[in-house]
């Protein structure tokens, strides 16, 4: 029943990604795009992405290695390929650090790139801050991802992407009574919601938090609490795995006509409007912290293109994997700068932290590395989409979230002249 | 807050747990064995069910395929495996299906991945409002499966000669063997029925939480508390406690102090229960043995 | 045997105290060539492959001795960690007295969810520590493990986590492993004394049956109370030295299933010989370890676990470790005529 649609949304896509490519076949471009394989000494990478596990996230380390195959393919860096080590962490802390260990310590890379984990930051943010190795992340998700001077992002994160949702609902949809659902995972819902919250005190928003046991079965209580609460809309910040039984829930007890459903950019997958079905046409939001997948754009397409050229056609070709396509190109141009015969771990680290002007048509703004900040969150803005057939509508354009937490790093954009 | 209609949204998980535990009393009383695999099992079904609707199988044909698998698998280990582990504990007996239950689980994880799907059945749309939340037909099945299947392996087991027959094997069975019980064929026949069990349960499971293969496996864990409830023996207080804990749980909800601890309740509830009848004297028999 | 009474006669030293030497000799080694080849990535997965070793001594006990099944010592390591946790954030107290709290810590919760295996046994006994092994889980998932923060459960909730410090003198990951090979060791021996003194031919009397151990004097109650508490000490500072390898721990890695994976594992890797938790532990980190390195999908892990689960329980009953001692066995029966039978 789910299968031909999901079938029909690859078929969208790939289609998108032909077209694109016979567009770009001669302009794809990836490194110094020159045509000639890489033979020096390779240049170790890593990255650990939760694969095995209540989800699959690594969408955004195979698109890092589908560019950096790219790259090869096309001059390397200065001569030189990239050797990229992917490290499955199982959702497990513990693991994550072993990866770390063998990546940083044994395999000697000289940058993390793509990294997307539910552990991975809390385990070894201070391996790398030891170790001084940056990890340019693709999808951060808990609070300690974007809490760090040497781990960088280049998602907004649920947090920032929670409390867009719940300004959409403000400021379009006329909320008055908003209800964010999150995780209990410590330093994930509680944080994500927070965001929400401190939005709606401000703003004369009444907003609660609920926070679910990622292992409960139970969705249709949580959907009648949040109806408890008196809710006319209700954010999700939660794993597609646990939001889509939400949705359905809400559907049988008929909330999908009476409140508004909005979610955090991990509702936004092209599988979603499809498993959802026709009744949540035009009533399912979602933030988006890059650009539209199909978006037609130079750099989107380019993205598109390399997936197609050099990824199995099984990879996502999904927001993760936008931002791990971002996190190899950030680092692939970090790299060129550097002279092949002197790149180090030291001398990549330094080269990361004077990007302060990274631009791209799938980010909405400038995207940077703070040198010497105490934290890293150079994504926080974006857009929104809504449920529309078998795909997605975008219906806003970008904009800056207007999260408390962001003082720091708003002031810090300021003083060093970024303009975002 | 209102209540009642988190004991209505309860009726839902309940059948689910009631429907488990239900199956795992029904092995436990016909072979002795703990099945650790009924989660996966019925899963690996559900998922030949999605993959064959993919195919563009009609549902009742994507459905027979499901149930089918699962029937499958469960002899399978009940005619090759199962017999070479009949002389252990019953711990041993049980640990064997957990073996089984996490090959099952790679390979669905090889095959399907994490990616959140559902089944959905035309019986999804329809549904019936109590106090203020709504029962869908599909739970409705889901609780009339139950109660029906409760009523016919009571009576299977308690007034047939299989029943008779599976019951003798549980006890002893080197003396069920000599007193011309066919053993391997009554044992085949009860992991049969256990196989159809778990594909039914399996197919409501993939709409009811969704089709995930890690959850549906260890589904069992709190299931078994329901099953601890019935005293392993008897399929009515099984599924009554299922319903119970499912209530109980999604009753907590309106507790926002307790709310976040509320899927502890299968395991609170059982050990509450396990604690008072353990020292109840009267009950010491049964359990011991 | 009759030739080995006799033989026990004429040896100062009676054999059954002979693996208590055994022990420390072995780990030596393995340590030694540990250390001197592994890289960083192998040491911390050795780490953690103690630590796991150690709780799963404690089921070797439980089970090997006992014949009791417990099916929530993943928790208890989670209690140790815990306590290990808090203690260290919020005291200042010596890394090993914080890991001897934790691990009496474990211990008395040992007892008390070891309870139910005064009245219980068999399945019953596994299903209710099951329970609460599920209980743990989302309790400890709600709550998480301590990181620096103040008030009882020590969360911070802050920009950073704070780190667990390691004992002063073993910071580097390779001396750190070395400094939980030695508490291993110790933990070890100290099961191994246990089981061949008093104690053990106790413990031996409730396996075989609990009349039979009351009609020869044994007090049922003190013996599977200690039994329960020397596991949970040995699963607590397992945690404890879990929690020094990577600084941290997360709620989401102690679900029940861990509980289940662990106990299943030690009976892969042999309940009857003090190795087997050694191999046990390997079973669980190692394994996952090697199949990384050759790059192979999470999944396979599982389906490995299960196959070794299955053939274990068919072919080898006494697990690797018994199949291990079978083959010194026939080793010294050809080497050295007589003394093979010893090795079992």
């Amino acid at each position: 029943m789910q299968r031909p649609l999901l079938f029909a949304g690859a078929a969208i896509v790939g289609g998108l990604a032909f077209s694109a490519q016979a567009a770009a076949a001669e302009d794809i471009s990836c490194g110094l795009s020159n045509g000639q394989v890489a033979s020096g000494e390779p240049i170790v990478l890593g990255a650990i992405v939760g694969k095995t596990g209540p989800d699959d996230f690594s969408a955004s380390a195979m698109a890092a290695d589908a560019y950096f195959e790219c790259v090869n393919a096309n001059g390397g860096i200065n001569g030189r390929p990239i050797r990229y080590i992917i490290g499955d962490d199982q959702w497990n802390p513990e693991v994550a650090a072993q990866l770390a260990a063998k990546i940083v310590q044994d395999e000697n890379a000289v940058a993390m790139v793509g990294n997307s984990s539910f552990v991975e930051c809390a385990a070894n943010a201070k391996l790398y801050a030891d170790s001084n190795i940056v990890a340019v992340s693709g999808v951060g998700v808990p609070r300690e991802c974007f809490s760090a001077s040497n781990i960088a992002p280049t998602n907004a994160g649920p947090r920032i992407s929670s409390t867009a949702a719940a300004e959409f609902a403000g400021e379009q949809l006329g909320a008055k009574n908003i209800v964010c659902i999150g995780p209990n995972i410590p330093n994930v819902g509680a944080w994500s919601c927070e965001g929400v919250v401190k939005w709606g005190e401000a703003n004369g928003v009444t907003a609660n938090t609920i926070l679910i046991d990622p292992g409960s079965l139970d969705a249709t209580s949580v959907v009648l609490q949040a109806a408890s609460f008196g809710a006319d809309s209700v954010v999700l910040g939660l794993p597609k795995g646990i939001m889509l039984p939400i949705l359905t829930a809400a559907e049988e007890q008929g909330f999908d006509q009476t409140m508004n459903w909005l979610s955090a950019a991990s509702g936004y997958d092209t599988t979603v409007p499809g498993t959802l079905g026709a009744v949540w046409e035009g009533k399912f939001y979602v933030n988006m912290e890059f650009n539209p997948l199909d978006s037609e754009e130079s750099d989107n397409r380019n993205w598109l293109a390399v997936m197609d050229k050099y990824a199995e056609p099984e990879n996502p070709r999904d927001t993760f994997a936008q931002a791990g396509y971002l996190a190899a190109r950030v680092v692939t141009d970090a790299l060129l700068s550097l002279d092949p015969a002197d790149i180090n771990r030291d001398s990549v680290t330094a080269a990361l932290s004077r990007v302060d002007n990274f631009q791209s048509d799938i980010l909405c703004a400038t995207w940077y590395v703070g040198a010497e900040q105490p934290r890293q969150n150079a994504n926080h803005t974006t857009r929104m989409a809504v449920t529309a057939g078998d795909t997605w509508k975008t219906v806003t354009d970008c904009r800056p979230s207007e999260d408390v937490e962001l003082a720091d790093i708003i002031a810090y954009e300021k003083e060093a002249g970024i303009a975002n | 807050m209102n209540w009642l209609p988190f004991v209505v949204s309860g009726l839902g998980i309940g059948g689910a747990y009631a429907l488990a535990g239900v199956g795992l009393v029904l092995l436990y009383r016909t072979s002795g064995v703990l099945n650790f695999a009924f989660g996966a099992v019925g899963a690996f079904g559900a998922f030949i069910t999605f993959a064959s609707l993919g195919f563009g199988a009609p549902l009742a044909v994507a459905a027979l395929a499901g149930i089918g698998t699962s029937i499958l698998l469960s002899c399978g280990y009940g005619r090759f495996i199962a017999p070479t582990l009949a002389y252990r504990n019953t711990v041993i007996r049980s640990v064997g299906t957990l073996g089984f239950a996490l090959i099952l689980l790679g390979v669905m994880g090889l095959l399907w991945g994490e990616i959140p799907r559902r089944l959905q059945y035309p019986t999804d749309k329809m549904a019936l409002s109590f106090f203020g939340a709504r029962l869908t037909y599909t739970r409705m099945i889901a609780l009339a499966v139950a109660a029906s299947t409760v009523i016919g392996l009571t009576i299977l087991i308690a007034r047939t000669r299989l029943g008779l027959n599976m019951r003798a094997l549980s006890d002893n069975r080197d003396l069920s063997a000599l007193l011309g019980i066919p053993v391997l064929k009554v044992e085949l026949l009860a992991w049969l029925i256990i196989g159809i069990f778990a594909g039914v349960t399996g197919l409501l499971l993939a709409n009811l939480v969704g089709l995930k293969a890690f959850q549906l496996t260890f589904l069992v864990v709190p299931a078994i508390a329901a099953a601890l409830l019935g005293g392993m023996q008897s399929l009515f207080w099984t599924a009554i406690a299922g319903v119970g804990i499912g209530i109980t749980e999604a009753f907590l909800t309106a507790f926002p102090l307790v709310a976040p601890y509320r899927s502890a309740s299968p395991f609170a509830i059982a050990l509450v229960a396990v604690a008072v009848t353990a020292f109840l004297p009267s009950l010491q028999k049964r359990i011991s043995s | 045997m009759s030739r080995a009474i006799i033989r026990e006669d004429v040896i100062p030293m009676p054999n059954r105290y002979r693996t208590l030497l055994e022990i420390p000799v072995a780990m030596a080694l393995v340590m030694l060539v540990v250390v001197s080849t592994a890289n960083a990535y192998w040491i911390s997965t050795f780490t953690s492959a103690l630590a796991l070793a150690l709780a799963a001594r404690g089921i070797g006990v439980l089970y090997g001795l006992l014949g009791l099944v417990s099916l929530c010592q993943f928790a208890l390591i989670g209690i140790g960690g815990w306590m290990m946790l808090r203690l260290s954030h919020g005291t200042g107290l010596p890394f090993e007295i914080n890991v001897l709290i934790a691990g009496v810590t474990a211990a008395g919760v040992g007892v008390v969810w070891g309870a139910p295996a005064l009245r219980l046994k068999g399945l019953y006994l596994a299903l209710v520590t099951l329970m609460l092994a599920g209980a743990y889980q989302v309790v400890i998932s709600a709550t998480g493990f301590p990181d620096g923060g103040a008030g009882f459960l020590g969360r911070a909730d802050a920009t950073q986590r704070l780190m667990l410090e390691r004992p002063v003198i073993a910071t580097s990951n390779s001396s750190y492993l070395v400094y939980c090979a030695i508490w291993a060791t110790g933990g070890f021996m100290l099961a191994e004394w246990l089981r061949v003194t008093k104690m053990g031919r106790s413990w031996a009397m409730i396996r075989k049956d609990d009349n039979t151990a009351r009609s020869v004097g044994v007090n049922l109650l003190t013996y599977k109370i200690i039994a329960f508490a020397f596991a949970g000490f040995l699963a607590g500072v397992g945690g404890a030295l879990l929690a020094g390898g990577v600084g941290q721990l997360d709620g989401r890695a102690f679900a029940a299933s861990e509980s289940l994976f662990l106990f299943a594992l030690s009976v892969v890797a042999g309940v009857y010989h003090w190795y087997g938790a050694l191999i046990a532990g390997l079973l669980l980190r190692a394994v996952p370890s090697l199949l990384t390195d050759f790059e192979i999908n999470g999944y396979v892990a599982i389906i490995f676990y299960g196959s070794a689960l299955m053939h274990a329980l068919i072919t080898a009953p006494r697990g690797i470790a018994g199949q291990i001692s079978n083959l010194i066995g026939k080793i010294r029966t050809i080497a050295i005529p007589g003394t093979g039978r010893q090795a079992l």
